[in-house]
C-alpha cells in the first residue's frame, strides 16, 4: 500500500516539464496567448491559497496587490530604459519584495479582525488602492493609463519570454506551497484554520505565521501583476485593480480545493482555460459568461469541497477499506508516510469559515 | 514559599455584569487545588483572564515571580502556564499525533523544521503511551470520542512541559471510567511535579484529588481550605443552596 518514494516530487517536475515544452509545439497565438493568462491564474491562485486556503481567511484584497505590482513595475520603467527586454523580470523580485513589505503593514492591521470582517476589509483596501490608482494623477497618469516600454521582442515567438518566466513562477510558488505544507509552518496554519483562540493558547505564533503568508502570497500576487503590465503595455485603474481578478483567484482555489497543492492550480485550469477559450468561441457577445458560471456551479453541486480534497477522500476511504478487508493484522501505528501529509487538509469536516 | 501563581484583586465587567469582582487566590507549587462554585459565579472568566485570553479591567496576576497580567495566552503557554476548555478543543483536522505535535511551543526557527520530525514522533509517541492512546496515533481528532478528545486536549497541553496546567472542568460529560482514567493521568503528572489549578463541579473528584479548595460566588473567593472544611462551612452552603 505505500507510495512510490519522491512521487510528489517526480509529479512536479514532470508538470512543470511538461509546461516548459508546450511552447515548442508552435501553437497559434491565441492559444499561447490563453496558457499565458492560464497561467498568471494558476500562480496567483496558488498564492491565495497559500494565505487564504490554509489560514481559512477569505481575502478579497489580492487584486490591490496585482495592482500594486503592476504600477511598481510601471513606475519604475517610466525613468528605466529597456534594452533586451529582460529587464522587466529581473526587476520582478523587487516588486514581490516590495508588495511583500507593504502587505506586512497592511496584513498588520486587516488580520486584526477575522472572516466576513476580514473580507470586507479586503475588499475595502481593494477600492481605496484602485481609488489611489485613479486620482494620483501626477504619479500614475489616473485614467489616461500608464504607458510600459514595449517588450522588444520577435512577433513569432512574443509570448514565449512571459510564458517561461510564469512557468518559473509557477513552480517556485508551488514549491513554496509544498515545503510549507511539509513544516511546523503549515502544521500551526492547519491549527490556526482548525480553531485559532485555541491555537493561540497552545503556544503557537498565530499572528507571525498569518503574517508571513499573507506577505508572501501578496508578494507574488504582485509579481504576477508586473508580468501582466509588462505584457499589456498599457494599463489602466480599472484594470490593473479589478475585483474580478481576486474573484478568480478564489473561485479557481475553492474549484480546484483550498488548503491543497495542485487543487488551485487545476482550478485555474479548468476555469481561466475555459472562460478564455469560451470567449473566443461565442465571440464577443457575453454569452461566454452565462457558459462559464455553468462549469463552476456543476462543479460545485457535486463536489462541494473541491476537486482535489473530493477525489483525495474517495482514495483514503477506498484504502481504509482495503485495510480493513485485507487479512492479517492491521498496519501499524507509523503508516503515516508522504501522501498523508498531502491529503491531510483535505479530508475536513467544513468549518464554520 | 512563594505561591507559583497569584491572582489579586482581578475585575471584569461584561456590560453592567460583573463577572469577575475583585477575586484573589493563590496557586501554592506542587498543589492540586480545585476552584468551585455555583453557575455563573465567574470561574471561566477567571480562567480567561489568568491566561490572558481576556484582559481585567483592574487587577494582577502573577506567575512565577513575574508580573504577567493580560499577556498573551501564546507567551504564557511558551513561559509553562497552559490550560484546557471546558468544552473540549481540539484541531479536528489534524491528526491526533499533529494535536501533540503543534503544541510543543515552537520558536521562530523551529518553524521551518519538518512537520514532523522523528524527535517529534518519539515525544509523540511517550505521552500517547502514557495516555494509553497509541491506537489511535494516525487517526483525526475528529474522529475520536468526546472522552477521548478531552484526554488529547489534556496531554497535547503537556507537550510544552509546563509548570502549572489549568484544566476548565475535566471531568464533564464523560463517562465514569473515563472520569478515573482523567483523576489518574492528574495524579500521575502531579507526582512528577506538576502544579494544577482546576474547576470542577464533580465534588466527590474534588474532595478526592483537591487540597486546598477556593470557593468563587458572584466573581469573588468566599472561602479556601481543606476539601473537608468546604462541605459544613456556611458562607459555601450559602452560595450553593441560597440563604
Amino acid at each position: 500500500m505505500r507510495s512510490i518514494p519522491y512521487a510528489g516530487q517526480i509529479r512536479g517536475v514532470v508538470f512543470v516539464a511538461a509546461l516548459a515544452s508546450l511552447p515548442s509545439f508552435n501553437l497559434a497565438h491565441w492559444s499561447i496567448n490563453i496558457a499565458v493568462f492560464t497561467l498568471m491564474f494558476a500562480v496567483m491562485s496558488s498564492a491565495w491559497n497559500l494565505f487564504g486556503g490554509f489560514t481559512g481567511y477569505p481575502s478579497l484584497g489580492h487584486a490591490a496587490f496585482f495592482g500594486i505590482g503592476a504600477y511598481t513595475l510601471g513606475l519604475w520603467f517610466e525613468h528605466h530604459a529597456v534594452t533586451t527586454g529582460y529587464e522587466p523580470f529581473l526587476m520582478l523580485p523587487l516588486v514581490g519584495l516590495f508588495a511583500g513589505l507593504i502587505g506586512v503593514v497592511l496584513g498588520a492591521i486587516a488580520l486584526r479582525t477575522r472572516a466576513d470582517v476580514f473580507a470586507i476589509v479586503t475588499i475595502t483596501l481593494l477600492f481605496v488602492v484602485q481609488t489611489l490608482a485613479f486620482n494620483l494623477r501626477g504619479l500614475t497618469h489616473g485614467a489616461q493609463g500608464l504607458a510600459l516600454p514595449i517588450p522588444p521582442f520577435a512577433a513569432a515567438t512574443f509570448e514565449r519570454p512571459f510564458y517561461y518566466v510564469l512557468v518559473a513562477l509557477l513552480a517556485a510558488t508551488m514549491a513554496i506551497t509544498y515545503l510549507t505544507m511539509r513544516s511546523k509552518l503549515g502544521l500551526s496554519l492547519a491549527a490556526v484554520r482548525a480553531d485559532e483562540d485555541k491555537a493561540r493558547g497552545v503556544g503557537v505564533r498565530t499572528l507571525g505565521v498569518k503574517l508571513l503568508t499573507f506577505s508572501v502570497s501578496v508578494g507574488i500576487t504582485a509579481m504576477v501583476g508586473g508580468i501582466w503590465a509588462y505584457y499589456e503595455s498599457f494599463i489602466y485603474p480599472q484594470f490593473a485593480i479589478d475585483p474580478l481578478i481576486t474573484i478568480g483567484m478564489v473561485l479557481m482555489t475553492f474549484l480546484g480545493g483550498r488548503g491543497t497543492l495542485w487543487g488551485p492550480v487545476i482550478g485555474a485550469l479548468i476555469l481561466e482555460t475555459a472562460q478564455q477559450t469560451l470567449a473566443y468561441e461565442l465571440g464577443g457577445s457575453e454569452y461566454y459568461l452565462i457558459a462559464y458560471a455553468l462549469v463552476f456551479l456543476l462543479v460545485m453541486l457535486l463536489m462541494p469541497q473541491g476537486i482535489v480534497p473530493s477525489i483525495q477522500s474517495v482514495v483514503r476511504r477506498r484504502r481504509r477499506r482495503a485495510v480493513v478487508d485485507a487479512p492479517g493484522p492491521p498496519p501499524s501505528a507509523s503508516s503515516s508516510d508522504r501522501t498523508d501529509v498531502l491529503t491531510r487538509d483535505a479530508v475536513v469536516v467544513e468549518g464554520p469559515r | 514559599m512563594a505561591a507559583l501563581l497569584e491572582v489579586e484583586g482581578l475585575a471584569k465587567t461584561f456590560g453592567s455584569l460583573r463577572a469577575v469582582d475583585g477575586a484573589s487566590l493563590a496557586v501554592e507549587p506542587h498543589s492540586i487545588t480545585a476552584l468551585i462554585g455555583p453557575n455563573g459565579s465567574g470561574k471561566t472568566t477567571l480562567f480567561n483572564l489568568i491566561t490572558g485570553y481576556l484582559s481585567p479591567d483592574s487587577g494582577h496576576v502573577r506567575f512565577d515571580g513575574r508580573d504577567v497580567t493580560g499577556a498573551n495566552p501564546g507567551r504564557l503557554y511558551r513561559r509553562g502556564l497552559s490550560r484546557t476548555f471546558q468544552q473540549a478543543r481540539v484541531f479536528p483536522q489534524l491528526t491526533v499525533q499533529e494535536n501533540l505535535t503543534v503544541a510543543a511551543g515552537y520558536s521562530w526557527a523551529q518553524l521551518f523544521g519538518r512537520r514532523m520530525s522523528a524527535a517529534d514522533r518519539e515525544r509523540v509517541a511517550r505521552l500517547l503511551e502514557e495516555f494509553r492512546m497509541a491506537h489511535v496515533a494516525d487517526l483525526f481528532a475528529s474522529e475520536l470520542s468526546y472522552g477521548q478528545r478531552k484526554l488529547l486536549e489534556f496531554a497535547a497541553v503537556l507537550m510544552s512541559s509546563p509548570k502549572l496546567v489549568l484544566l476548565d472542568e475535566p471531568t464533564a460529560g464523560v463517562n465514569p471510567v473515563m472520569i478515573a482514567t482523567m483523576e489518574q493521568h492528574i495524579r500521575e503528572r502531579h507526582a512528577a511535579g506538576v502544579t494544577f489549578l482546576i474547576v470542577e463541579h464533580d465534588m466527590p473528584v474534588v474532595m478526592r484529588l483537591c487540597d486546598p479548595v477556593v470557593v468563587l460566588d458572584q466573581g469573588r473567593e468566599i472561602f479556601t481550605g481543606p476539601p473537608q472544611a468546604v462541605q459544613t462551612n456556611p458562607l459555601v452552603l450559602d452560595a450553593y443552596l441560597g440563604a
